[in-house]
């Protein structure tokens, strides 16, 4: 095909990624800085951040003790939730199946910022003060939406005439589906769980509403770092957040199509 | 054959029971929850009492939120264009790139993506900032310094490259279902370049194109973060009245009514922006 139309498209392709990484690039360097600027490139190398991030109660708090177990415990229970509806949705004929189905996927369309607020409003209502509860229960309504996307596109591929001739060679329905279908999805399994868990592992929109004393998620300690100015400990804190992400998305890559869940 | 499909109502509810019934509590509980606030009448001491009006609905009427829609609405619509004429050449790229390279192209998309939106904000604040990197490389160059930060242009330049892979993602899929023979033929049959991009694959895409122009409008329009970070005290928006409202002066059913109004024209937006793709994946089967 013609050569000028490719030159001008890949000079617009590499504009666009450029943009689109630069400010992850530069996060990751403004994190070895030796000095408490933000520069880049960095004026040298060192850990000083990472040691800074690591000696600081409240991003050790906020990463370990809080993001890090609700994202787990939200991959977990947005796995076994989403997986359920994912099966009932793929495998079941139902009236109303198409209405449930979009159902499920409402918290993928309702504005996080929305929804945070709606949550907050709910939950002093009720009395409940914010926890790591509080922020786990939330992040489950936007995280399982994911699993069901990713396990229904496993599901879809596999032939149920499998489970059939498991049946007729003497398994019952629950031993056909764990030993012949269960294998089959398992990539499609994890990737849901993954993206479970960066859904709520990078989350700034519900916890900006529902943290509190003790319950502080690492987006948000960053985002007030930030309005109080900071140092790049912040630097530090995102780095680690975008290394976590980028080897979970690179992983969901290898087991499974990207496409089927974003 | 028919039995297997066939399971009883128990089953049913147990696989789509559990998150029916934790939707229903966490999602539409708190909907409905909204919706009573925004009927309620705000006092600033008890926040809310109960005495029924429709005052939070006529207040959006109001000077200070007919701006504060307009300037929502405009920063939403221009950050739309800029990621439709910017998202469209890098959809075609990764719909036409070879596999290898197109499934590189998807990672360096979905990574940002998934990264928290304050980290990428983050990252644009030490670009744009006054002794930022953009301001660094003028004065090396002799020129005198810019003001990015704490402008409107700074919040669109942060939502558009926060809400870029909602453009390029359905946009992508659009274009990989329109066969490269089509375009081909349209060369051979002597169209140059431009000509093939508005006759053949402008046409075919406009439905991924148009979905994807609904999300980032819709995301766009109850934004926060960046506008927040990015445009300061100065460029006010929904998503800040919202969050203001709710967590500072503690004016609940204000909060609610206007939560409920963007939560319905969100809605629509993304109602229409489904059908599109619909009406896309119906052509599909009919061809």
């Amino acid at each position: 095909m013609s050569g000028q139309q490719p030159r001008l498209l890949l000079l617009v392709v590499i504009f666009v990624y450029a943009a689109l990484l630069a400010p992850l690039v530069i996060v990751l360097g403004v994190s070895f800085n030796p000095g408490a600027g933000f520069d880049f490139p960095p004026k040298g190398v060192s850990l000083h951040w990472y040691a800074n991030f690591f000696s600081k109660e409240e991003f050790v708090s906020a990463f370990f003790k809080v993001s890090l177990v609700v994202g787990l415990l939200t991959a977990l229970l947005a796995t076994t939730f989403g997986s359920l509806a994912a099966i009932g949705l793929v495998r079941l004929r139902f009236t109303g199946r198409e209405a449930v189905e979009a159902f499920f996927m409402t918290p993928l369309l309702v504005p996080h910022i929305l929804l945070g607020a709606a949550l907050y409003l709910f939950y002093a209502r009720l009395g409940m003060k914010s926890s790591v509860l509080t922020i786990l229960l939330a992040h489950l309504v936007i995280a399982t939406p994911y699993v069901i996307r990713s396990v229904t596109a496993g599901l879809a591929g596999i032939d149920p005439g499998l489970e059939e001739a498991a049946m007729s060679l003497g398994a019952n329905r629950v031993q056909a589906f764990a030993k012949v279908t269960l294998p089959l999805v398992r990539s499609s399994l994890l990737s849901g769980a993954i993206f479970g868990f960066i859904i709520s592992f990078s989350d700034i929109n519900l916890s900006l509403f529902l943290s509190g004393p003790g319950a502080t998620t690492l987006p948000m300690q960053i985002f007030s770092e930030i309005q109080w100015g900071g140092d790049p400990t912040i630097a530090a804190a995102s780095a680690l957040q975008i290394v976590t992400i980028g080897m979970l998305v690179l992983i969901v890559q290898r087991a499974f199509r990207l496409r089927f869940v974003v | 054959m028919g039995e297997s499909r066939d399971f009883r109502r128990p089953v049913w509810l147990i696989l789509v029971g559990p998150y029916g019934l934790y939707l229903a509590l966490l999602l539409v509980v708190p909907a409905v929850n909204i919706v009573i606030y925004s009927f309620l009448t705000y006092s600033p001491t008890k926040i809310a009492v109960p005495v029924l009006t429709a005052a939070n609905y006529g207040k959006l009427c109001d000077a200070y939120y007919l701006e504060l829609f307009l300037r929502t609405m405009k920063l939403a619509l221009i950050t739309t264009m800029i990621c439709a004429l910017l998202g469209f050449p890098v959809a075609y790229w990764l719909a036409r790139a070879r596999p290898a390279i197109a499934s590189l192209g998807l990672f360096l998309l979905v990574v940002p993506l998934m990264v928290s939106t304050v980290i990428r904000v983050f990252g644009w604040m030490v670009i744009l900032g006054r002794n930022g990197i953009i301001n660094e490389l003028l004065a090396i160059l002799g020129l005198s310094p810019v003001t990015i930060m704490y402008t409107e242009t700074a919040v669109v330049i942060g939502l558009v490259n926060i809400f870029l892979p909602f453009m390029v993602l359905p946009t992508m899929a659009a274009i990989e279902r329109i066969p490269p023979s089509l375009e081909e033929a349209s060369t051979n049959l002597g169209a140059n370049w431009p000509q093939r991009l508005v006759k053949v694959i402008l046409p075919l895409s406009l439905p991924g194109l148009i979905s994807g122009a609904l999300l980032v409008y819709s995301v766009s329009l109850s934004a926060f973060i960046t506008p927040v970070l990015m445009g300061g005290a100065r460029v006010r928006v929904i998503g800040s009245q919202i969050y203001d409202q709710v967590l500072v002066t503690f004016n609940w059913p204000g909060a609610s009514s206007l939560a409920l109004v963007v939560v319905v024209v969100t809605l629509l937006l993304v109602f229409v922006a489904l059908r599109t793709t619909r009406r896309l994946a119906r052509l599909e089967v009919g061809r």
